[in-house]
């Protein structure tokens, strides 16, 4: 039997590559996720060890909130004051205080300097001793108008020591460049921009006064690392506690290691789509291949071969092809890996170069993955293989007996659906993403089950205007409904991709359209002034000062965002506002409680968290800051529309002040004074952007475009990663038109000999194809109209609450499918046509 | 009939003159025809007879332009086929002749009617429909047009097979061992309507068959033997070209 199955493999190689190639694709993109991430990892483990290299202990706040930005402060301060006790100790050979914060140099054409990767400001305290940055030029900067700068920056943007370079932060300022300065040996960190100052500036600038990040320390010659820890602990105050250096580079690796998983988890995500794809061709291409040799099988039987001898073989060809599949998917996912990393430098986030890290995993899971996704979809097409009676070896019979009455079919398929249906709903009310992930993998399943049952008539349909426009198309269209589960299985591989494709797409049509319809709602103000780069950054609150000033706004009103607290050991996020123009400004649709009570010590909550959490007006609720510590607030009013505001917590911009860890403004909103031109407003305020580069002011139609536009942004990169399912599908519909072809044969043949040219020919593969997509991308269209329905349906507590569907769009992808099919049929329409009439005639 | 290719007083609707059809080269060469030279006079039903291995049915592929010659020229009425392209071959197969093949060789998602129109289909032609149904009465399938061809039996469905190579009026209908798969009365049913279309419709009918019941069926029968014509038989009958093909065979 082994013979019987190499001669088969052997004997079909184009086959066999193609089906292949789509286990291969999705394999690949499994190990090329874990190879980068990995490689990321491992890259800022050695950052971090060498950030921490020069230093042995550091001091922190025990207070931690858990940050959902890395690039946030996510402990408390250390006071400065304890340095000078620190320094006392035993053992203690150097020790410097460091801070950090958010800082935007301007560049030389005074615009502030773009780039994805963020800003920093920070003190040069101990530069080459403690800092891991170290003077590559100059000297360290001293006083307040003197400043450093890394030197991948200085590079990129042509500063000089003693330029003069202007700097935005919660203080701005005009700074003299003094010195460049490296980290470690790389002149640049993945494309961060460095601003540093001495201590005292860099505490006044980014307005933390009296206060650092951390403290770092060197021990003396002959005071071990838990030694010195030890030794310091006795002298810092509850609060604080010293860890050792590689604790502390430990705990920071960690920290972006959880914002790596979470990248992992999100490719891998994709990554199963496509294997989930490829799932389907598998099971298809095994199908159609049983069917084809069923005689052989039939024979195999005949000839004394058992059932099970007959599934093995089948199931073997499957194992053995998606075991070498899955090693070149290997291979693959490596290489694009280093495709991806050469990306990453080329865009300037260039990293430390570290060794591609490959792990036992990286090949391991990948190949078990693939061979198990093999074995699975060709089990079913090896058991129907088994059922072949031998007789049908002399008998010739045309094909298998279809397994399951389309009855059953009907009863089963909606069962699974709404087995789907259930997991979905169940997992968007707040069963998890996991939950919600399984509920579209079984409804994908049941829809898959049911298409058989409407492949023929949407294929009828779908053909008709094929049909008008001649035999070709006519033939075409038959075609395509003459086995429904091959047609509906084919284009069920191009639903899954374009499913979920037409779901983002709705999904993000419908967040433009909701926070449109939330500003319109919700915000009174005529501009919106915000970071530059659409919003990227913080500002100083001076911009918000100054605008106040001019007599043709009407009402200037300053925002904070996501700051951070804890409730109940929970940590929560709020946004503040000024609470005397913020009514004027913004509607929140106050439900209880009345606004002007909201000063300082006060909060208003969403109703949707007071049903939460059964809260009530003028109750009292302790809330517990990262630097004023427990505060007990009591809740003047509860607002239903969350507008900008999405955390549900909304407190004075005085207590947020208090508790911030710089003095930025997130945004502001202005309004025009009555009978005040847009044109002489827009004058009135523009001396002072000019002053502040880092800030951008857009009126409210220019910030719904700004933010659909990020909105886009996001839509298109997960559109990106879904068009290999969508890729891979198209690899499905090339193989099972060109396995078709091949059982179709004789009848090529017939029409070549009455007389069909080879155009009308490849014209009817064509078509073929054609009505395979459509029907994929209208099934597919189906299921995410499905899908970004419920997904809306679940979001109306945060502000998406209006389904939208981007028809033209939509209509979009059912062309761009029927383009593909086209593509798809040009090789098998191109085989076929070449096939020699007389051979095709006498083919068996 | 078989030297008077160039003749004046009788017309041809296919000719052969001196083909020669080699398959494979060197040592492996096998000549399946060796200078043949034959014409099928209009009108007419003809049996190409001979034992397998003889070249009777490369003779009729390379008569009907499906097969190229090696050497000599093939004539369909007055084209000759050597000088045609793929493109102008196809042309002529779907204008001019019409098949009729042993398997009954008909699209299984078409119904008999589509069938039977299926080559004017190709050729974007409307039918005549006079001729047509003069064509489907004459095989008798009237109440089965809207059948597939699943539906039918295998008599039924070489009926079908028949009216669709008359449907274009062919000048010329190749039928390859029209009657090997059925049984004897269907076949008998089968010839019968190919006589008659030679009969009442005035077709040209060139038949290759191993059956010598069904060369009684024909006007004329040529023997093939080892790729050289070996012999012709006007008004053949059964027992004669019994007799005929065992002293070829002998």
């Amino acid at each position: 039997m082994r013979r019987v199955m190499i001669k088969g493999l052997l004997a079909h190689k184009l086959r066999l590559a193609l089906t292949a190639l789509s286990v291969v694709l999705g394999v690949g993109f499994v190990a090329g996720t874990f190879v980068l991430t990995d490689t990321l990892s491992s890259t800022f483990d050695n950052l971090f060890a060498q950030v921490n290299g020069n230093t042995d202990a550091q001091i922190q706040s025990t207070q931690t909130l858990k940050p959902q930005d890395p690039s946030e402060p996510h402990r408390g301060p250390v006071p400065d004051s304890i340095l000078a006790t620190v320094e006392k100790v035993p053992g203690v050979a150097l020790a410097g205080g460091y801070l950090s914060g958010q800082a935007d140099i301007i560049g030389k054409d005074g615009k502030i300097l773009s780039g994805q990767a963020p800003n920093f400001g920070a003190s040069a305290s101990s530069l080459g001793t403690l800092s891991p940055f170290k003077i590559k030029e100059g000297r360290s900067p001293k006083g307040p108008t003197e400043m450093a700068m890394d030197a991948g920056t200085a590079k990129r943007e042509h500063f000089a020591l003693g330029d003069k370079v202007r700097v935005e932060a919660s203080q701005t300022g005009t700074y003299t460049l003094v010195g460049i300065v490296s980290f470690g040996t790389q002149d640049d960190l993945a494309g961060a921009k460095f601003a540093l100052w001495d201590v005292p500036t860099a505490q006044q600038v980014l307005h933390r006064p009296g206060e650092f990040d951390t403290i770092s320390v060197k021990a003396a010659k002959g005071v071990s690392r838990p030694e010195l820890v030890q030794r310091l602990q006795t002298v810092l105050p509850a609060g604080l506690q010293a860890i050792t250096s590689d604790a502390a580079a430990a705990q920071q690796a960690d920290q972006v290691k959880k914002s790596l998983s979470f990248l992992s988890t999100f490719l891998l995500a994709f990554a199963g789509v496509a294997l989930f794809v490829g799932a389907f061709i598998i099971y298809n291409t095994f199908t159609i291949i049983v069917a084809q040799r069923l005689r052989e099988l039939a024979l195999l039987r005949a000839l004394g071969a058992s059932r099970r001898q007959v599934t093995r073989s089948v199931l073997a060809e499957g194992v053995v092809v998606g075991f070498f599949a899955s090693l070149v998917g290997v291979g693959f996912g490596v290489v694009v890996a280093i495709g991806l990393k050469a990306i990453f430098s080329a865009v300037g986030a260039d990293l430390p170069s570290t060794a591609m890290v490959i792990k036992p995993r990286t090949v391991i899971v990948p190949v078990v993955v693939g061979v198990l996704i093999t074995t699975l979809s060709s089990w079913g097409p090896a058991r129907k293989a088994s059922k072949v009676p031998p007789v049908a070896a002399i008998r010739g019979a045309e094909s298998i007996p279809e397994g399951r009455s389309l009855r059953r079919r009907l009863v089963s398929g909606g069962l699974v659906l709404a087995l789907g249906i259930a997991a979905l709903v169940g997992g968007l009310a707040g069963g998890g993403i996991a939950l919600v992930g399984f509920g579209a993998l079984i409804f994908y399943g049941g829809v898959a089950m049911l298409s058989p049952l409407v492949a023929a008539p949407l294929a009828r349909l779908i053909g008709a205007p094929a049909a008008r426009l001649g035999l070709p198309g006519r033939l075409g269209r038959l075609n395509a409904m003459r086995n429904p589960r091959r047609t509906s299985s084919t284009a069920a591989a191009l639903m899954i991709g374009l499913g979920l494709v037409s779901f983002v797409t709705i999904l993000a049509a419908s967040l433009k359209t909701s926070f449109a319809a939330t500003l319109n709602r919700s915000v009174k103000a005529d501009y919106i002034i915000q970071g530059a780069n659409g919003g990227e950054g913080k500002f100083s609150r001076e911009v918000a000062l100054q605008l106040a000033q001019k007599q043709e706004l009407s009402a200037v009103s300053a925002m904070r965002f996501n700051g951070e607290f804890k409730l109940d050991g929970v940590t929560k996020r709020d946004d503040a506002v000024d609470p005397y123009t913020f009514s004027d400004v913004m509607d929140v649709d106050v439900r209880h409680g009345k606004v002007s009570d909201f000063v300082p010590g006060t909060l208003l909550v969403a109703d949707t968290v007071a049903k939460d959490k059964h809260w009530q007006v003028g109750q009292q609720v302790t809330l517990a800051f990262p630097r004023t510590g427990d505060q007990s607030m009591k809740i003047v009013a509860i607002y239903h529309d969350a507008a900008l505001f999405q955390n549900g917590y909304i407190i004075t911009l005085d207590d947020y002040g208090a508790n911030a860890a710089d003095d930025l403004d997130s945004l502001v909103l202005a309004k025009r004074a009555n009978g005040v031109s847009d044109a002489a407003a827009r004058a009135a305020v523009a001396p002072v952007l000019a002053q502040y580069p880092s800030v951008e002011m857009q009126d409210q139609a220019q910030f719904k475009d700004q933010v659909a536009g990020q909105i886009d942004k996001a839509l298109v990169f997960v559109v990106i990663l879904l068009m290999l399912a969508v890729f891979i599908a198209l690899i499905g519909i090339v193989n099972t038109l060109a396995l078709s072809i091949f059982e179709r044969t004789r009848e090529l043949g017939l029409l070549r000999a009455v007389g069909m040219g080879r155009r009308q020919l490849r014209r009817m593969i064509r078509w073929e194809s054609v009505i395979i997509t459509i029907l994929g991308a209208v099934l597919g269209l189906a299921v995410g109209a499905f899908f970004g329905w419920a997904a809306v349906s679940s979001m109306g507590s945060i502000g998406v609450d209006r389904l939208s569907f981007p028809v033209g769009r939509l209509i979009l992808f059912v062309v761009v499918a029927g383009l593909a099919g086209v593509v798809a049929a040009i090789f098998p329409a191109r085989r076929a046509a070449k096939l020699d009439v007389l051979q095709a005639i006498a083919h068996e | 009939m078989t030297l008077d290719v160039t003749g004046t007083g009788v017309s041809y609707a296919a000719r052969a003159v001196k083909v020669s059809k080699i398959y494979g080269e060197g040592d492996a060469a096998v000549r399946a025809l060796d200078s043949v030279t034959v014409g099928f006079p209009s009108g007419r039903f003809t049996a190409i007879m001979g034992p397998s291995g003889s070249g009777k049915s490369t003779l009729m592929h390379c008569l009907a332009g499906l097969d190229a010659v090696t050497s000599g020229n093939v004539f369909l009425g007055t084209t000759d086929l050597s000088s045609l392209d793929d493109k102008a071959l196809t042309q002529l197969r779907r204008d001019q002749v019409g098949f009729i093949f042993q398997a009954y060789n008909l699209l299984p998602t078409l119904t008999a009617a589509e069938n039977i129109t299926l080559p004017l289909d190709l050729a974007g032609r409307k039918p005549d429909q006079g001729w047509l149904d003069r064509v489907i009465d004459t095989v008798g399938l009237r109440s089965r047009l809207t059948h597939r061809p699943t539906e039918l039996s295998g008599g039924q469905q070489q009926r079908v097979a028949v009216a669709r190579a008359l449907a274009t009026r062919p000048r010329i209908v190749f039928a390859d061992e029209p009657t090997g798969n059925l049984d004897s009365r269907a076949g008998a049913e089968v010839l019968g309507f190919l006589r008659q279309s030679v009969d009442d419709l005035g077709q040209t009918i060139v038949m290759v068959t191993h059956d010598p019941t069904a060369a009684g069926y024909a006007d004329a029968a040529v023997f093939l033997g080892d790729g050289h014509i070996v012999d012709e038989m006007e008004a053949p009958t059964a027992e004669r070209v019994l007799d005929r093909l065992k002293t070829l065979e002998a």
